[in-house]
């Protein structure tokens, strides 16, 4: 351990404001301009945008046909557009089929419908495991599959992007699109639980 | 392997689902990131490139060694950030 007082000259949170005010000395970033991205990123875009898409496709028969055939432009129906928002593949769940989604090599995760990923998502523990044993991964999660459901693995990258269509949960036949948006989890769009109904 | 981790994290993400950035630098380091590939400092595909080679550098360290220390992508994030800019010249470390 060190004696000085100042000990965090060289940590991470240092080194960012020295960056960020030399780049700003610069003239190339506007700091005001990074509080509205920060800001956009912790309270704008997150996994109620992707809620709606899926609210819309459990409602709208035709939405979700071309949510399926095209999830960038569905989407951008909605307005859900932006950074890491391209080559977005829909991947819909069934009586048969569980799809789960990974980032093996970094943290690639479809921003405009989903926000930033989660701690866990960009986890050794999770990019190391969701493909070798997507099933071990799920019951950590809480999530047990019947045997003969088919579990998909589908690693995210630059080229592509994926949003889970998690099943409709029965006993909601009733509930209105912003209902169920709002019972649509950040963790069903992922794969990594389903969505429950809601008690009654 | 990595079960108790793993489910660390989980715990960690129900009782704040909506956590994105651990510390305030963290989400100035994406913010200035994001930014600067906006600006056409560099494209984000660039950046990418040297965060899946510091993510992949410590995988391998961690394959090799068993160690688990979940939580520092950012740090992984902020060297491939100073990386790149180094690289084009954009500022010096």
């Amino acid at each position: 351990m060190s004696d000085h007082h100042n000990t965090d000259d060289s940590g991470p949170a240092a080194r960012v404001k020295a960056l960020e005010a030399l780049l700003t000395e610069k003239g190339l970033i506007d700091p005001g301009a990074i509080d509205a991205i920060v800001d956009t990123y912790e309270t704008r875009v997150g996994p109620r945008n992707g809620a709606r898409v899926v609210a819309k496709a459990w409602t709208d028969p035709a939405y979700r046909k071309r949510l399926i055939a095209d999830a960038t432009s569905a989407v951008a129906e909605l307005g859900f557009a932006g950074p890491e928002g391209g080559h977005l593949v829909a991947v819909e769940n069934t009586e048969r089929v569980h799809n789960l989604v990974v980032c093996t090599l970094c943290s690639c995760y479809p921003w405009p419908v989903l926000g930033l990923p989660p701690v866990w998502y960009k986890s050794f523990a999770y990019r190391s495991r969701a493909v070798s044993d997507p099933r071990g991964v799920l019951e950590d999660f809480g999530l047990e599959l019947p045997r003969e459901v088919e579990v998909r693995v589908w690693d995210s990258s630059a080229e592509i992007r994926y949003l889970v269509i998690p099943q409709r949960p029965k006993g909601t036949a009733r509930m209105s699109e912003d209902e169920l948006a709002a019972i649509v989890t950040r963790d069903s769009m992922v794969g990594v639980a389903k969505v429950e109904a809601p008690r009654a | 392997m990595s079960t108790a981790a793993l489910n660390q994290l989980i715990e960690a993400a129900r009782l704040d689902p909506d956590h994105v950035f651990s510390a305030p630098w963290e989400a100035r380091a994406f913010a200035i990131a994001l930014q600067l590939s906006e600006r056409g400092h560099f494209t984000w595909d660039e950046f990418r490139d040297r965060l899946i080679a510091e993510v992949g550098a410590s995988d391998r360290i961690r394959a090799r060694d068993g160690t688990s220390a979940p939580g520092e992508y950012y740090d992984h994030f902020l060297h491939a950030l100073e990386r790149l800019l180094q690289e084009k010249s954009i500022a010096l470390f």
